[in-house]
């Protein structure tokens, strides 16, 4: 669909306001002064026009490497597992280090539109649908390594709990099942909660499609929305519920994973602080990701009136933070190894630092603690170049942890004997950039097809949005009309808080 | 008017670091009462605690435990008040802004608790079984491998210098977060919410080490041998819970018994206020599972020894109490939307809460004295003997200064948040 107006996709274009009050306020979410339709527009047509030739490009390397993935895969169920790097001693190599990176990606997204909504953050509006999809693709690709590395693929639903003639039952006790339950539900519960964010706009889809075929199929899946106003207020009930129950399944997920190490009685695995750090860890790794993907995202679709520096600022601080809450769980960790007494500890972190994966573990401390700091400079957690490099870092950063805890844990057994070294396979490197490929390729299906930004969200935090946007002064009640009249704030301080530029951390 | 703030005299500088500003505040947020808003908690409390010194006489160890768990308890509250006002300065929360002097008030809190903490230096060889000189002499019987190689940092100066360190971090941080918002009550200066929240920024990551670091050197190494990298957040977890419930309590007596402050605290702010009271109550269950299941699962004596001896005669029943009356019964209360916005169920709700939060430290603190639970007389009159007194400087403090920050940029906002539209 041709579109017959020349939206602003960079708020440097914008038109001037028809108000007059300047094009850029910084307490807007929406910069550009797009109206609701600007947005609608703005957003629906990526869904309904042909896809630009860089993203046919994108989806042939991206859908090579799922290819790839699925190729090694059953090359992978064919052989056996051997075919990895997996091997006395180091008997968890990467695709479990594969399995908790993905994981972990996968917890911004419900973060997000769970818990930042029930911190009332508007600005996560912007983001949310493309992180919420980002999410979901994540869990599947994570998914995947465990399923593989049971060996007998075909068995795989031996993990679940089904009566069956032998009456053979999973361990209960094994938090791996745990895993089990708590990925698939935080599947389950964010892809619903996905969809029910999606409605509206997917009704938006249908009103505007051309085609008999289009509109019947967004039909179904809008499930008859109108827009009227009961339909408004039982999702708005919808949501915050499902936000409600999201939110602990986002803390839970990676604590639930966290015990897969923490209630061995491995060195460096058994410390009490896992669950926490992980939950930590995932949020850090999780925004990066989306930082990485919407930097990208902004400037081929345009869409930097939606998605301004203001939003990928508050994703830095974040990643500042939980950064470093990462990092002082390092050392911490270190420290208590140290102070426990526990020989075997001590020399877990020692061997960690200064063993054969020290290369690793310096890695990991550069990746996730030391470079993130440079986000305290309001300049650089502004920039687009740092931030996109910052945020790939991160995720080389929180891919190198799981390994540092899987690998170096593993690879120095009680005894001398059981010593080794673990090496990755071609099929370990060819396997991972597989599940990068996969991951893609679902991302760009989602631009393609999907509204990548929740629209009806957006228009919501507007100031338009305000029934009172339009009353000239204070919260629109007159003196006297029994409900309260507050007046305005002094304009002048009003004004100072909002354009102060230094609150950098220096 | 006078257009600035002046320090106090050295003495009161330890409850109030600067002169009333109270003739500067507005009609509606000034506190109108009299002295014995905060006498009578401070003669109360004075009185307990010289009932309390009888005890030391009869019994020292019961009386430097007890106080050690009364003393921790109203630490953690002002270092979660401090944790939860630098959180709400980061994030420019606006609904808070109306609770935040009372917060502020409470965060102040530091000098006083370093005075009214130097008679545990007193009892350290009670408390502290790593003070035993003993344990590091290889020829004495007594001698302690484990013990000797922590020596490095279990040690008498060492420890002492670090009290010293993190009183000194947070009175500082504390000291600027206090006196600026009392400087913008008196002249909105624009530059102050950035300064506030500069603070803030830097504040965070000191006081997350130093409170983790303080968490072990007070509590977890009055059972040196034990150790767990969750305890930090788990000390911090019970403060935050316990400044929340601080600043909803404050707010209603202020409101209901002080008739302050009408139409500024709303059922809105409560609404709020029991959602974070929520929150905490559930992520300090969550800390507390962590850690307790990790290590029942694990099952390595030198780690487990330490939930063995809160399982067994008598405190096994303190345990299970923990799980009932600290999160399940809290847990159901603070669900639905009516109680978060009902005064009085947030009232008794927050004095329970803050009960809790005593009895959890008292679980953490007394079996290392006592095999048996159970409770000594003691372990009352210190714990209330130092809360009155500490809530007698907190409502001297509120006392002398407007009631809500009233030059703040969101205070507009505050007044009239709403939770749903």
């Amino acid at each position: 669909m041709e579109t017959s107006k020349k939206l602003p996709t960079d708020p440097s274009e914008s038109p001037p306001s028809p108000a007059g009050d300047g094009a850029a306020d910084p307490e807007r979410l929406v910069q550009g002064n797009l109206s609701f339709h600007d947005i609608t527009e703005m957003v629906s047509r990526h869904a309904e026009k042909k896809a630009p030739l860089a993203w046919y490009v994108a989806f042939g390397v991206s859908l090579s490497g799922a290819l790839l993935l699925i190729g090694l895969l059953a090359y992978v169920v064919w052989n056996g597992i051997g075919v990895w790097g997996n091997n006395q001693p180091v008997g968890w190599g990467w695709p479990i280090v594969n399995f908790v990176f993905w994981v972990g990606i996968g917890h911004a997204g419900t973060l997000i539109s769970a818990i930042l909504y029930l911190f009332r953050q508007h600005w996560r509006t912007a983001i949310n649908r493309a992180a919420e999809a980002m999410t979901i693709f994540a869990v599947i690709c994570a998914l995947i390594w465990p399923t593989f590395h049971v060996g007998r693929v075909w068995a795989i639903y031996w993990t679940l709990p089904i009566p069956n003639q032998m009456a053979m039952w999973p361990q209960f006790k094994s938090p791996l099942l745990w895993d089990v339950f708590a990925v698939s539900s935080y599947f389950i519960v964010s892809t619903l909660f996905w969809y029910v964010g999606l409605v509206p706009d997917l009704a938006t889809l249908r009103d505007r499609a051309k085609n008999f075929w289009r509109q019947r199929i967004l039909a179904f899946f809008s499930l008859g929305w109108t827009g009227s106003n009961r339909h408004w207020r039982n999702y708005e009930k919808a949501y915050l519920l499902l936000a409600g129950l999201a939110t602990p399944l986002v803390l839970s997920v990676h604590s639930v994973v966290s015990f897969d190490f923490a209630v061995s009685v491995i060195p460096g695995w058994h410390t009490t602080i896992f669950p926490p750090y992980f939950v930590a860890g995932a949020i850090f790794s999780g925004f990066a990701m989306v930082v990485t993907l919407m930097v990208i995202t902004r400037e081929i679709y345009g869409l930097k009136n939606l998605i301004t520096i203001d939003h990928l600022e508050k994703m830095n601080i974040i990643i500042l933070l939980t950064g470093s809450i990462v990092g002082f769980a390092y050392i911490t960790e270190f420290f208590m190894a140290w102070y426990s007494g526990v020989e075997y500890e001590q020399y877990a972190f020692i061997n960690r630092a200064f063993g054969p994966y020290a290369w690793a573990y310096w890695i990991m401390m550069t990746c996730n603690l030391i470079t993130p700091q440079l986000f305290w400079s309001k300049r650089l957690r502004r920039s687009i170049p740092v931030m996109f490099a910052l945020s790939i870092v991160v995720n080389i950063g929180m891919w190198f942890e799981r390994f540092v805890i899987t690998i170096t844990s593993l690879h120095r057994d009680f005894l001398p004997s059981s010593w080794g070294y673990f090496t990755a396979t071609w099929v370990d490197i060819g396997t991972f950039v597989g599940s990068f490929g996969l991951f893609f390729t679902l991302f760009l299906l989602f631009l393609r097809f999907v509204p990548m930004v929740a629209m009806a969200e957006v228009k919501g935090v507007m100031p338009e949005a305000d029934p009172h946007h339009y009353d000239p002064e204070g919260n629109g009640h007159a003196e006297g009309d029994g409900e309260p009249y507050i007046a305005p704030a002094e304009p002048a301080l009003a004004e100072a808080y909002r354009n102060d530029e230094t609150d950098a951390p220096e | 008017m006078p257009d600035s703030i002046n320090r106090s005299s050295l003495l009161k500088w330890l409850v109030d670091p600067v002169q009333s500003t109270s003739g500067v505040a507005k009609r509606a947020y000034r506190f109108v009462g009299d002295r014995r808003a905060w006498l009578v908690p401070m003669a109360l409390g004075v009185a307990l605690l010289a009932i309390s010194l009888l005890g030391l006489w009869e019994s020292p160890d019961d009386f430097f435990f007890a106080y050690l768990v009364g003393w921790s308890f109203l630490l953690t509250t002002a270092l979660g008040g401090l944790f939860f006002l630098v959180f709400n300065h980061l994030t420019r929360a606006h609904w808070s802004v109306v609770v935040n002097r009372i917060n502020e008030a409470l965060v102040w809190a530091f000098p006083l608790l370093l005075l009214l903490g130097l008679p545990l230096l007193f009892g350290m060889h009670d408390l502290y079984h790593w003070t035993h000189a003993g344990l590091y002499d290889p020829g004495s019987p007594q001698y302690d491998e484990i013990l000797a190689g922590k020596r490095a940092y279990l040690n008498t100066p060492f420890w002492l210098v670090r009290m010293g360190v993190y009183f000194a971090v947070w009175t500082f941080i504390s000291y600027r977060l206090y006196t600026l918002s009392l400087r913008q009550d008196v002249r909105a200066d624009p530059e102050i919410p950035a300064a506030l929240r500069s603070t803030s920024a830097w504040g965070l990551p000191l006081l997350a080490v130093t409170t983790a670091f303080a968490s072990y050197d007070i509590l977890m190494s009055t059972d040196p041998h034990w150790f767990s990298t969750i305890f930090g957040v788990y000390f911090f977890s019970g403060g935050a819970l316990g400044a929340v419930a601080t600043i909803t309590l404050v707010s209603l007596l202020l409101q209901r018994t002080g008739g302050l402050l009408q139409g500024v605290i709303t059922p809105e702010h409560y609404h709020d206020l029991g959602k974070y009271l929520f929150g905490f109550v559930i992520f300090w269950a969550y800390i507390a599972f962590s850690q307790y299941m990790l290590y029942w699962y694990g099952g390595i004596p030198e780690e487990t020894v330490w939930f063995q001896h809160r399982l067994q005669g008598g405190w096994a029943w303190h345990s299970a109490a923990l799980v009932v009356f600290h999160f399940l019964i809290p847990f159901l209360m603070l669900l639905p939307q009516a109680t978060k916005r009902a005064g009085t169920v947030m009232a008794v709700l927050s004095v329970w809460l803050l009960g809790m939060h005593w009895f959890d430290l008292h679980w953490v603190v007394l079996p290392v004295l006592r095999e048996s639970g159970g409770f000594h007389w003691l372990d009352f009159t210190c714990w209330l003997g130092l809360t009155g007194i500490f809530a007698g400087g907190l409502m001297y403090r509120l006392s002398r200064h407007p009631l809500v920050p009233q030059g703040h940029p969101s205070l507009h906002d505050s007044l009239q948040f709403e939770n749903m539209q």
